[in-house]
This record gives structure tokens, sequence and C-alpha cells, in this order.
């Protein structure tokens, strides 16, 4: 039963093919494809031009002449495939391209349909990574599937040559701390891998992966005679220790594992399509992590010896230009120092501090900006810029500002400098101290001497001037004026106060003592007190001694017909005479008294 | 120097270009006058910013001076600045200059404090009293009415360059919030590391370089 199946199934899978066959080998002439590998490489480096003959290879090869590269022949290879009766002849010419100078060199295409191809030379041997943004605008890709008939260098496929993993170092030392551009490539068979599960990673803890790019490149590849779909990601290698390390990427993957028998799948290899694999059920899935293979990965230290007081970690090629705009500008105005450190290597070391050293300057905190000429931000070009103010005006110069960094390539610390700046400041106009005079002057020697009509004319300058523009009942000098002259009239308010108080006491005594005198019925002492107090008052209410103050003083000025006047009579009565007034009397005249001392009736 | 010689003198720097420096000789100090005259000088050189500020400072010394404000309102109107007016309040404070005011207003407080303290002592005359109370509390109100009325000028500062950015925070990165034109008179509310906060006759407010606002009473 099983065999009756199986037959039926190679019958239809037959048919199918040949039909397929048939129809491509009458669709075009025979197809002729050139791909290159590396289309970057360093100048003492060898890249292999393969050119492949998918027809029945009787047209000649020739050699492509470029100047500056030489070409050597290095194989050729011929191979029948009889797939469903129908034989697909081709054949492969490998040459060794050798660089004699670096550049970027077009290699004509081997046929009038297809593309030329492009080899990138890099100068630098020390493992210097270039950035391949310019690569995606020089170059055209190559056609996405090309020849290959051997494994590439550092391919190592699963057993069942479903996928590999390779890990791509451009050098095998490295520095703590350095930057090192990898590339990990998954290479996936088609038909053979169902899906990638996730990101490939390191197997080596010391070593991380910076900007990692989400999107890897995808491309398509014939390793061993077979369809492979490449996935490549490019990221920033670097450590934190020393030593040596052996180093290998990895990635999730799950595949397809045949379920058939070796002989049963060597005829499926035959047809290859693993279409008809999964169709007649001879695969199932199952995840693998796929690992590149190992490589030894050296990790130096920083020498010590020589190190720069500035340097803070940059590791790679740097170079920095400085300008600051604009170059004439008034005291207190904003400029802008613009600090440009170009290279490639570990960007993220690269600090402000070389700013601050602007001495003599008001400064704020710079601001920076990263423009990478690559995915990973290896290389390009870090800004920063410091607004600086001048105090002070005439021509300034701002210091050559120094950057040190440690480049690998020569294995030691390097120090760039930028060019000293001169900057011309000139006199704020707030500082308004120029005369009308000067201004004028100015005016003239600038030729902006204008006469607008309706100004009115100059006054004549001949009046007091003021130290100060703020109003004198505001400045603290003046306001000590008002201040005494409050103080002195609260003083003088207290002391009317005080004295009129002293004058109430006084008046009570006496009147104190005349009820007195009123109750004992002592009439001459009563009216000698009323007299004495009453002297008071006159005397200096008449700026007079109360000795003057007498009845022939009362007459002259009061007159005959007053109480006052016949009180002081009483008195000389009371004193020389004798006679005692009735007890009414008293009550009477100590009213009339108290009356004029406290001025209720105005003398 | 004589303010004749000094005339003379601008005159023929205005009419010649080769005016001498007379700074070595010009006394300290300021005066409506020179305040006026360096303020047609900055107009003549066609910097509004620099004329308002002279103007507005002479106005200080010389309130009632009708060219000063004649000489302030062209060069407004010539810079495209809205006019300013006075409302009544500002007119009746401006009857006396700030130094007169502050001499009347010392003068109507020694004559309430003398009338007070008479009628402390005596009870004589209480209606002349009362009328030097009256009088004395009128000087001394004349003066509190200049001050009110100057504060905010004392407050206020021109702007000297053109298109001047204001920004949002007192550092000299990022946008402007917007300009103000050369000559606009705004508001200084406060001062940080070099920046002035404005506060402009729109109510808007932001931070400028105080190199490009100057204020009137320095």
């Amino acid at each position: 039963m099983s065999s009756r199946q199986s037959i039926v199934r190679w019958f239809l899978a037959t048919t199918l093919m040949s039909l397929l066959g048939a129809a491509a080998a009458l669709a075009d002439d025979p197809l002729v494809y050139a791909t290159i590998e590396p289309a970057q490489i360093y100048l003492g480096e060898s890249a292999h031009l393969t050119i492949t003959n998918l027809g029945d290879g009787t047209n000649p090869i020739t050699l492509p002449v470029v100047s500056g590269l030489k070409f050597e022949i290095v194989s050729r290879t011929r191979e029948i495939q009889i797939i469903n009766g129908t034989t697909l002849p081709s054949s492969s010419t490998v040459m060794r391209v050798t660089p004699q100078i670096a550049g970027i060199f077009t290699i004509p295409a081997v046929t009038p349909k297809s593309q030329p191809l492009v080899l990138q030379v890099n100068a630098a041997l020390s493992g210097a990574y270039v950035p391949r943004a310019d690569n995606r605008r020089a170059a055209p890709l190559p056609p996405p599937i090309l020849s290959g008939g051997s494994l590439p260098k550092g391919v190592h496929l699963t057993e069942d040559g479903s996928a590999y993993v390779r890990l791509i170092i451009p050098k095998r030392e490295m520095y703590i701390g350095e930057s090192v551009p990898v590339e990990i490539e998954v290479g996936m068979r088609s038909g053979f891998v169902s899906s990638l599960n996730g990101l490939p990673k390191l197997t080596e803890d010391n070593f991380t992966l910076n900007n990692l790019s989400h999107q890897p490149e995808r491309s398509e590849k014939l390793i061993n005679g077979e369809p492979f779909v490449l996935f490549t990601w490019r990221s920033i290698l670097s450590v934190v220790k020393p030593g040596t390390f052996s180093l290998s990427a990895e990635a999730p993957l799950t595949v397809k594992i045949r379920t058939r028998s070796k002989r049963d799948a060597l005829l499926d290899d035959r047809f290859g399509d693993p279409f008809f694999q999964n169709l007649f059920g001879t695969t199932v899935p199952k995840d693998i992590d796929v690992t590149s293979p190992p490589q030894e990965l050296k990790v130096l230290q920083l020498p010590a010896e020589g190190r720069p007081d500035d340097f803070h970690g940059a590791i790679g090629t740097f170079s920095i230009v400085s300008d600051i705009s604009p170059a004439k500008a008034d005291v207190g105005d904003p400029m802008t120092l613009r600090l440009r450190i170009t290279g490639s290597g570990s960007f993220d070391r690269v600090d402000s501090t070389m700013l601050d050293h602007v001495d003599q300057w008001k400064t704020y905190p710079p601001k920076s900006s990263f423009n990478t000429s690559d995915p990973i931000g290896f290389g390009g070009m870090k800004t920063f810029e410091q607004p600086v103010i001048a105090s002070k005006p005439g021509v300034h110069t701002l210091p050559a500002l120094t950057f040190s960094y440690f480049d690998p390539s020569t294995r030691r610390y390097e120090t760039a400098r930028s060019v000293p700046l001169n900057v011309t400041i000139s006199p704020s106009l707030a500082d308004s101290t120029l005369t009308a005079p000067q201004v004028a002057a100015n005016a003239a020697a600038s030729g902006s001497l204008k006469s607008p009509v309706g100004l009115r004319p100059d006054h004549v300058d001949d009046q007091a001037r003021a130290s100060s523009l703020t109003p004198l009942y505001l400045q603290p000098k003046f306001l000590a004026i008002p201040s005494f002259l409050v103080l002195a009239f609260a003083a003088g308010w207290v002391g009317v106060r005080r004295r009129r108080d002293e004058e109430g006491r006084s008046i009570k005594r006496e009147m104190a003592q005349m009820e007195a005198a009123a109750r004992a019925g002592n009439e001459t002492l009563f009216f000698d007190s009323a007299r004495n107090s009453l002297q008071r008052l006159f005397a200096a209410r008449w700026h007079l001694v109360p000795e003057d103050v007498t009845t022939a003083e009362i007459n002259a000025r009061m007159g005959a017909d007053n109480d006052v006047h016949r009180l002081f009579a009483l008195a000389d009565e009371s004193k020389y005479s004798g006679r005692t007034p009735d007890a009414a009397d008293f009550v009477q005249w100590l009213r009339i008294v108290r009356d004029q001392l406290t001025g209720e009736k105005s003398a | 120097m004589s303010a004749l010689a000094r005339s003379l003198c601008l005159v023929a720097g205005l009419l010649s270009g080769t005016l001498p420096t007379l700074a070595a000789s010009e006394p300290a100090g300021y005066s409506a006058a020179g305040l006026y005259n360096l303020a047609n000088s900055y107009a003549r050189a066609g910097k509004p910013g620099m004329a308002v500020l002279n103007y507005e400072r002479a106005r200080l010394l010389a309130p009632n001076d009708p060219d000063v404000e004649a000489n302030l309102q062209f060069v407004r109107s010539s810079a495209h600045l809205p006019p300013e007016t006075p409302n009544t309040f500002d007119r009746v404070a401006g009857t006396a200059s700030p130094f007169l005011a502050a001499w009347i207003g010392i003068a109507g407080l020694i004559i309430v404090g003398a009338c007070v303290l008479s009628g402390r002592s005596s009870a004589r005359h209480r209606c002349l009293r009362h009328a030097g109370i009256l009088v004395g509390l009128c000087m001394m109100g004349l003066t509190v009415f200049s001050g009110i009325a100057l504060w905010p000028k004392l407050h206020a500062g021109v702007v000297i360059v053109a298109a001047t950015p204001v920004r949002v925070s007192p550092v000299p990165m990022g946008d402007a919030l917007f300009t103000l034109a050369e000559g606009e008179t705004v508001k200084l509310a406060a001062e940080h590391e070099g920046f002035t906060l404005i506060r402009s006759r729109s109510g808007r407010s932001g931070w400028v370089s105080k190199a490009n606002v100057a204020p009137i009473a320095p």
C-alpha cells in the first residue's frame, strides 16, 4: 500500500516538474550572472568574482579590464543537472580580483542585460570601520540570487543544512570601551526554516551589542547550490573585561526536520522543492538555536602611559572643528560657539568638558546633537552648541579647544585641536554712556545721519543736573528729611502733651488746696491760692513774671468789670482787711477759678 | 563749556561729521535738556529704541516739556509704535516735576505738623489751623500722586534692539515666543542670569536678554 502511494506521488511530482522545467527551458536565452564577494575589502585583500552561465557555456568569458584592478582566473567548473529528464547545464568561472589602489571600482557588466558590479577598496588595513551608508548610494545591489557553489568563509551549516549563523568581526583585538562594528548574518534555507524566533545574541556575557538594528537587511544567495535567505544585522560590539574570549552568536529558529529515510531524503534533495516535501508530509517543525563558529577575540586594557588629563574614554578616530557666530556682537549679546567632532568610534564618550575651559565668558550649558553616517551610530558628527556672552568690549580670542582620544589603529593617545577664534565685541547700547555729540558723530561717521521732518530742535543744556533719574522722594537720602520732620513733630507733640498734663496736675493740686481752704473757712488761704494760680496763668499768657500780674495789671488788660479783677480785689481785701465772704461765695469763686485755669472761659 | 558752545559744536558736528568729542568735558549726572538732545541725536541716527529711551528719561525730569512729548510721539509714530495717551491721573500728577513734587511734599508735611502742634498748645486760630492742615495734606497728596503715576515708569524698560526675541526661559536657546519691536515700552518684572522677564503692552510675558532692553530709570 505504501509502495503504491509513493509511486503515485512520484508520478505526479515528475509530471509537474517536467512541465515547469520545459517552461523554464523555453522561456529565455541562457542567463549569465556575475557576483563579487565581498563587495568591500581592504587594500591587500582580494575578492572573488564569479560568473555563472546557466546555459550551454559556449559563450567565451572575457576578463574585465578595470584600471587599478587585477583579474586572475582561479577555477572553472562545469556541471549538468538533469531534472525530470531535462538537461540543465551550467558553468562557473571564479576570478580573483586584487586591487592595486584604494577606491571604488566599477566592474563592467558581463552581458548587456546585467548590471555592473561595484567593489569598494578601503585604504585602512587596521580594521577601522568605514561607514557603509555611502555604499548604498554609490553601489547598486547585486542580483538577488547569485552563484556560489562553495561554502563561504565562516559559514558552518547545521547538520541538516537548513541554516547557519555567521558573526563577522573586522578585527581580532580590541580595547575595553572600544566600539567595534560587527555583522551577524543568519542564513536560512528556503522552505526548511519556518520562522526566526528572536533577535540574534552573543554567547559571551562580557560583550554587549549596542544599537542592534531591529530591521535586518534581507538578501538571497545560493549556498552549496541551495537557495538561502539571508538576514544581516549590524551592531556595535563593546566589552567590559580584558582577556581572551571565544565569541560566537546564536539565533533561535524553527526548522523543519525530515522524517523520511535518508535515501528518500536524497531523492527529496534531488527534486529540491520543499513544497512537495511539505505536501507529502515528510517534515516536522523543531525549535533550535543555531550558533556561529566561535572566534577568538583578545581584549586589551588601555595603556596608562601617555594618557592625557582630559581623556574621558573616547576611543576611535576623531577630528574637531570650532566656529562662533556671529563673529561681531555687542556686550551682552549671546553668541553660539559650535564644536563639531567628526570621525568614528565611541561617540557616547565624547562629552562637552572641553568647553569648560572657556574662561572670562558667561556660558550656558551646551546642547549636543549627533548626526550619524551609518545605521548603528559608529561614524558621524557630534555637534556641541554653547551660548557664550562677552562681558567686556574689545577684540577677544576664544582659545583653541582640545579633545583627547585613544586611537586603536595607532595604539596611542591622540589630541585633536581646534584653531583659536577671534571675536569683536562692541559696547552695548544699554550702557547709554554716550553723549549726544558722540551719537551724532557716530551717526555722521556711519552715514546714517538723517534729519527727520517734525523733530523739534535741541535745547540749551544749562539746567542743573540730577545724580539719578529716580524721583527725589524715592531716594533714601531724601527720605531722611521727611522722616526727621515726622520725628521732630512727634517729639513736639509729646512735649506739648506732657506740658499740658503737668499743667493739669498743677491745676488739680491748686483746686484741691482751694477746696480744702473753703471747707475750713479759711478765706485768706482760699483767695491767696486762687490769686497765685491766676497770676501764674496770666504770667504765662502775657509773657510776664507772676509778681507783675497785679490788680492794676488786670485792670489795665482786662478792665475792672470782670470776675478776675474782683477776685484779685477780694484777695487783697481778705489779706489786708480780714473780711470773711459767705460759704456760697467759695463755690462761686471756685467755679470762676476753675474756668480760668481750664481755659473754658477765655480771658 | 557753555551751553551755547556745546550747541554750536553739536550743530557743527551734525553738519560736518567731524564733531569733537565732548565726553571729557560733559558734567556728570542727568539733565532734561541733555537727555532730550541725546534722544534727538539717536532719532537722527535712526535708532528709535535709544531715542525713545532717552525721551522717556527726559520726561522723568521734565514731565511737562512739550518738545519732549512731541518728539517722543513723533519717534513712536515713525517706528510704527502705538501712541501713548496719558490719563487724567497722569496729567494731575505731572503738573509738577518729581523734583518739585518732592519739596512740595516736604513743605506740606511741615505745614501739617506745625498746625497740629499749634492746635495742641493753643486753642486760638482754629480755622486758620484747619485751613493750613488742608493745604498741607493737598501738597503731600500731590507728591503721593506723582509717585503713584511714576511707579510703573520706574519699573519699565525700552527695547533698544530691533526684533528682540522673547524666550520662554532665561537661556539663549530654543525658539522665540514672539519678538518685540525696537522702541517698544515693556514692564520689567524680574531678572535672572543676564535675562529680564518682561511683560509687553499686549500682556504677553517672556525673557529677553538684558542687552536688548534698557530700564528707563537706571
